[in-house]
């Protein structure tokens, strides 16, 4: 559910307002849009169904990272197992031709069931630059456990944090706090 | 929140196209038995288990949704309760293909040595095939009757009898079909045997039946009773469980395959010579691509599961691959592996069974609300979103 910036500016004024339903922060979410504020990010416990939707995310990419790693680990099992057992060192199993395609299936298969899923979580990782040593930075400690969290970023002068926390209130919020970071969430 | 529902109304042109398909299937079927019994009763015994495997995939699908608690499909599960209209006339199939077709099943005139001679006697057999379709019909029997009852009485006890029915009847249907597969179908090579042939008849009849569901609730939609009903979140769920069950049934296909072949027992690998050799090849290779392979390739994109054009074309692509896979397990056995037989007897019927079904599902479909109004899970399901 993150939001990707890639404009380093500093200071950077943030609304962050705390939901307790899912159905509040899926409503509000879709109303700050509405009224042309700019998210900076949402933080769930869990999965919200329809979330990506209310934010307006375009659609993941790491789909293709997956698609495209499992076709490469199977293609390469494929050849690797035709170079080991009927190039590199041929073995004459049960009577069977070297080359032997439905033998080398159940592998190729696990192989590029391997590939595919150790690659997109390789890529989610570096895509979030979820590296080692990343400090964790939450909007609210407790979005890990039961609270939603809408995080607005302040854009420019005509952000009235008066009006927009009364509308955010009205919506559901049971706290909204202001905070100024030096990078982006 | 209390919405109306068009009832299901077929134009004459459309219903005079399923009467005349139906009739057309009829009149092969008796032009049949008198020109060429063998292939009459052959095309017949292809038609009766394609049907049966619709009725009893659509009994499995409100079993399994029942059981899980799901409620995503509740609002379609007119659809699957229509399907299961079929299931009486392919049972009575079952039983003229085994009392009166008995011909095309080898074993019938020679005892067969051991304990397949027991189990493979004709008044064992017929006794077997009178215990399955009773209970199938039964049971699909009571949840149908529980949940169009609700309609009228709003009792959410009948919920949770019809859970109790559904799990009774999985397991029921997990005891039975296995050996029905083999009694029905795989006797046909009574030499030959398979420990997996009843899981690949449950993965093949189950993707038929989702491929069909899917196509006349698309088709209810257009036509009124499933408007406003089914949404992109509906069939997105029923193409990934098509994706699924599609690739089950390639897996299930190869695991029979792989361990025939890696063994090479002579008694074992005949079942797939005679289906790869004397022009059987390409339809053997075409029926793993049609239900699989492009199939597969064509639903990975998750805009394709949402798309109901897409999702109709290649549900129709699985349902030719389905015909072509019963085909190549019944004809070749049944009829002849030496060249591939296909003429008027087999298409005449393979365009009557369709035709029937539409009958036999249009006339159920009618005879309740268009979604169960009462279920307790209804308003979830048609609030349903991913």
């Amino acid at each position: 559910m993150a939001r990707n910036h890639t404009e380093s500016r500093n200071n950077c004024r943030f609304l962050i307002a705390i939901f307790e339903r899912e159905a509040d922060i899926l409503a509000a979410t879709a109303e700050v849009r509405r009224r042309g504020q700019t998210i900076a990010d949402v933080y769930t416990p869990y999965p919200v169904h329809g979330l990506d939707k209310a934010m307006d995310l375009r659609p993941s990419r790491l789909p293709w990272v997956c698609f495209a790693l499992g076709l490469a680990g199977a293609s390469f099992k494929v050849w690797f197992e035709f170079w080991t057992s009927a190039v590199d060192w041929p073995i004459n199993v049960g009577g069977k031709p070297w080359n032997s395609l439905p033998a080398f299936v159940p592998v190729t298969f696990e192989v590029m069931v391997l590939f595919a899923a150790l690659s997109t979580v390789a890529a989610f990782l570096f895509g979030r630059r979820l590296l080692p040593g990343k400090r964790a930075r939450l909007a609210s400690p407790r979005v890990t456990d039961n609270e939603f969290a809408l995080v607005i970023e302040q854009k420019d002068a005509s952000f009235s944090l008066g009006e927009v926390s009364a509308w955010l209130r009205e919506m559901g919020a049971s706290q909204i706090e202001e905070r100024v970071e030096r990078e982006a969430f | 929140m209390i919405r109306e529902y068009e009832e299901l109304r077929l134009s004459e042109r459309t219903h005079a196209i399923f009467k005349w398909l139906a009739i057309l299937g009829a009149a092969t079927f008796v032009v049949g038995l008198m020109v060429a019994p063998q292939r009459a009763w052959s095309s017949f015994l292809m038609v009766t288990i394609g049907l049966l495997g619709m009725g009893l995939g659509a009994a499995l699908f409100i079993a399994f949704q029942y059981v899980c608690g799901a409620h995503w499909a509740v609002a379609l599960r007119r659809v699957p309760e229509a399907m299961c209209g079929i299931l009486p006339w392919a049972s009575l199939g079952v039983l003229i293909a085994l009392l009166v077709g008995r011909s095309i099943y080898p074993w019938t005139d020679t005892h067969l040595e051991g304990m397949k001679g027991v189990l493979l006697s004709y008044s064992f057999v017929v006794g077997r095939a009178v215990i399955f379709v009773t209970l199938w019909l039964l049971f699909v029997g009571a949840i149908i009757k529980r949940s169009r009852r609700q309609d009228k009485t709003a009792d959410t006890g009948l919920s949770m009898s019809n859970k109790r029915l559904s799990a009774g009847f999985l397991v029921v249907f997990g005891l039975t079909f296995w050996m029905a597969s083999f009694d029905w179908v795989m006797s046909l090579e009574p030499e030959w045997y398979s420990t997996m042939y009843g899981v690949y008849h449950f993965a093949g009849l189950f993707l038929g039946a989702l491929a069909a569901m899917t196509i006349l609730a698309i088709w209810l939609q257009h036509a009124g009773p499933l408007r406003n009903v089914l949404t992109h979140e509906h069939l997105h769920d029923l193409g990934k469980m098509i994706f699924g069950f599609s690739t089950f049934w390639m897996y299930i296909w190869f695991s029979e395959y792989m361990l025939i072949w890696y063994a090479d027992f002579p008694e074992e690998t005949g079942h797939f010579i005679r289906r790869q050799t004397g022009g059987w090849g390409p339809l053997f290779v075409a029926n793993m691509c049609l239900t699989w392979l492009i199939p597969f390739f064509i639903l990975l994109p998750k805009p394709v599961k949402r798309s109901p054009g897409m999702l109709v074309k290649v549900c129709c692509m699985i349902l030719i691959g389905r015909w072509l896979d019963l085909y190549l397990l019944i004809y070749p056995s049944a009829v002849g592996h030496e060249s591939v037989t296909f003429g008027i007897w087999e298409l005449g019927m393979a365009l009557g069974a369709p035709g029937l079904f539409m009958l036999v599902f249009v006339r159920n479909f009618r005879l309740a609300a268009p979604v169960p109004v009462a279920d307790p899970q209804l308003q979830a399901s048609l609030a349903h979103h991913q």
